[in-house]
């Protein structure tokens, strides 16, 4: 562990990503607590309000302060990426350590699974859900989450594959361990860092992903405030109030930004070998 | 390599196949009672039921099944329940704008990625390597339909040389081309970040490859080293990726031609939603897997041809 840090203490990338990535989770966590105004306090008189000392990042169109609802509107986002990629990863491990451990059809099965949602593009999944089930945050979870189960399922069963064939594994069936305790004492441990790393990445996919469903009206609906929503009400007074199209748009990127170096940057620090899957 | 294709197009058909099960069970079964999607839960007894009888929504599941790949076969999709006109002619009418949408991103990506990938990997761990490689970690963070958005503040608020959105449509060829420019920016934006990756590190490998170092030894130029014996090379990698990339740009294709108001298939999936029209979005979805499973075939075309080693395993 102290090798660890001493490595992230050089590691420019990685400490960039980690302070945005505090800053995200910071923001969200201060806004539990606090915001400067309420964020659905309608105020037709100060509606479209350029930046200033008292709405520091100006007001939207129903005269709500920018600033606050950006910072519920990480909340949102946190709360979306983070359960959809929680569903992913807990199946998708566990389906592809299956897959590894067992072989044969099992093997086969899922990796024809796996094709069949890849070739459907995610926004599409997400599309046919919300379309069929009716547009929430919950259904855009949903829709999130089941791209990401193929795509922990193939790097996990990429990943243990390789562990199966070592000699201490060899060693541990010999001693008559089943696969259910090799898999668990043994090979996730092994392949934790890589299942780090592609969980922090794949948290920056569903942060675009929510981003993306909600402003098309697919993913959390008003009053609660979501980045992706702000950005589509932005585009309709964008000709009176420009900045309002700024801003949504900045937090998105540098959360999105953030997880991205803080993966790339935990993939040098904790193996620099690993390939990962990068699709979205 | 015949067999290899034809092994591939196999495949291809299999997971059309399934894919038909999985949006018809998602469209049709997973609501229970499609009608009551397409209507709302007010909607009177009567109007349920004609609804039901008009859809076919009252027989049973394998003849609806049956029925629907029998009129993808012979392209007769049935009526929109919200246009009123045939899915086919509106699919066909929306392709006009999204494929040359996509086809402007894709050739303005390849023509980007491929040079910056190349410059990347032969300044190797010196600054403009990181300027790239930083370039690309923003290309991919940024999401498209923002960038779009910023494009349309700078380039149609500010200083008016492009519309802010809309089609003129191709009776007037250079309006339209003019309006697809900042469209076909935006979402090529994401597919330069990764295809300029891919390039870089497909180059890195090669230009460790002998024969780079024999055509150096030579005293070959490095213009010709890097874009003769390495891109060549590297270019195999890259076309699978550049494939993969263009199933996304069509996906992609439905948050942009919502952000610059574009009559593409990507605007009418949006508000096939939001009229709840079962029939135009199951036959999209479809189009849409059809037109990923065939660039992915493409690709192992493109492979096969680039890469002629014979290829025992597919």
């Amino acid at each position: 562990m102290n090798t660890f840090l001493a490595r992230a203490s050089r590691h420019v990338g990685f400490q960039v990503g980690a302070v945005l990535l505090l800053l995200f989770v910071g923001t969200a966590l201060v806004s539990l607590l606090w915001t400067p105004h309420p964020i659905d306090a309608l105020n037709m008189r100060t509606k479209l309000m350029p930046s200033s000392a008292v709405y520091l990042l100006g007001t939207d169109h129903l005269g709500r302060d920018v600033l606050s609802r950006i910072m519920v509107g990480a909340q949102t986002s946190i709360t979306v990426g983070l359960i959809a990629v929680a569903i992913g990863l807990t199946i998708g491990v566990a389906l592809g350590a299956w897959a590894a451990a067992r072989g044969g059809w099992v093997d086969e099965a899922l990796s024809r699974t796996s094709d069949l949602i890849f070739a459907f593009p995610a926004v599409l999944i997400a599309i046919l859900i919300t379309s069929v089930l009716g547009a929430s945050a919950q259904n855009a979870i949903l829709a999130i989450a089941i791209f990401n189960i193929p795509v922990f399922a193939r790097v996990t069963r990429g990943a243990a594959l390789s562990m199966w064939s070592r000699d201490f594994i060899r060693a541990a069936t010999a001693m008559g361990q089943g696969p259910v305790g090799i898999t668990l004492r043994h090979v996730l441990p092994n392949i934790a860092s890589v299942l780090i790393v592609q969980a922090t990445i794949q948290f920056a996919v569903a942060i675009l992903a929510e981003a993306g469903l909600s402003y098309l009206g697919l993913g959390a609906q008003p009053p609660v405030p979501s980045w992706g929503r702000m950005l589509r009400d932005a585009q309709t007074y964008i000709f009176q109030a420009p900045e309002l199209a700024v801003w949504p748009g900045l937090a998105i990127a540098l959360a999105v930004l953030g997880l991205n170096m803080l993966g790339d940057g935990l993939r040098d620090l904790l193996d620099p070998r690993l390939r990962l899957l990068r699709v979205g | 390599m015949i067999e290899f294709l034809s092994r591939r197009l196999a495949a291809a058909l299999v997971t059309l196949a399934l894919a038909t099960v999985v949006v018809f069970a998602v469209v049709e079964v997973l609501p229970g009672d499609p009608a009551l999607v397409m209507l709302g839960t007010d909607a009177r007894p009567d109007t349920l039921a004609a609804i039901r009888a008009k859809y076919g929504f009252d027989q049973p599941l394998l003849t609806r099944y049956l029925q629907w790949i029998g009129g993808l076969l012979t392209f007769n999709l049935g009526n929109s329940h919200a246009y009123g006109t045939s899915v086919a002619k509106l699919i066909s009418d929306r392709l006009v704008v999204t494929l040359p949408l996509g086809a402007m991103a894709l050739s303005w990506a390849t023509l980007v990625a491929i040079p910056l990938g190349v410059f990347a990997a032969w300044k190797h761990r010196r600054p403009g390597d990181w300027g790239v490689m930083g370039f690309t970690q923003i290309g991919i963070s940024v999401p498209n339909f923002w960038f779009g958005i910023v494009l349309v503040l700078a380039f149609a608020v500010t200083w008016q040389w492009f519309p802010a959105g809309g089609f003129p449509g191709w009776q007037e060829p250079l309006k339209s081309v003019h309006a697809l420019i900042l469209p076909a920016l935006s979402l090529s934006l994401g597919e330069i970040a990764i295809l300029t990756r891919v390039t870089r590190s497909a180059m890195l490998d090669t230009l460790r490859e002998d024969y780079v170092r024999t055509a150096r030894a030579k005293g070959a130029p490095e213009r010709v080293v890097l874009f003769r014996h390495a891109l060549r090379n590297a270019l195999i990698p890259v076309t699978t990726v550049a494939g993969l990339i263009a199933g996304f740009l069509v996906a992609g294709a439905v948050i942009i031609e919502s952000v610059f108001r574009l009559p593409g298939v990507g605007q009418l999936v949006y508000d096939s939603i939001n009229n709840r029209d079962l029939v135009v979005i199951k036959n999209v979805v479809i189009l849409f897997t059809i037109l990923v499973l065939t660039v992915n075939l493409l690709v192992d075309l493109a492979y096969a041809l680039l890469d002629p080693r014979p290829r025992v395993r597919a």
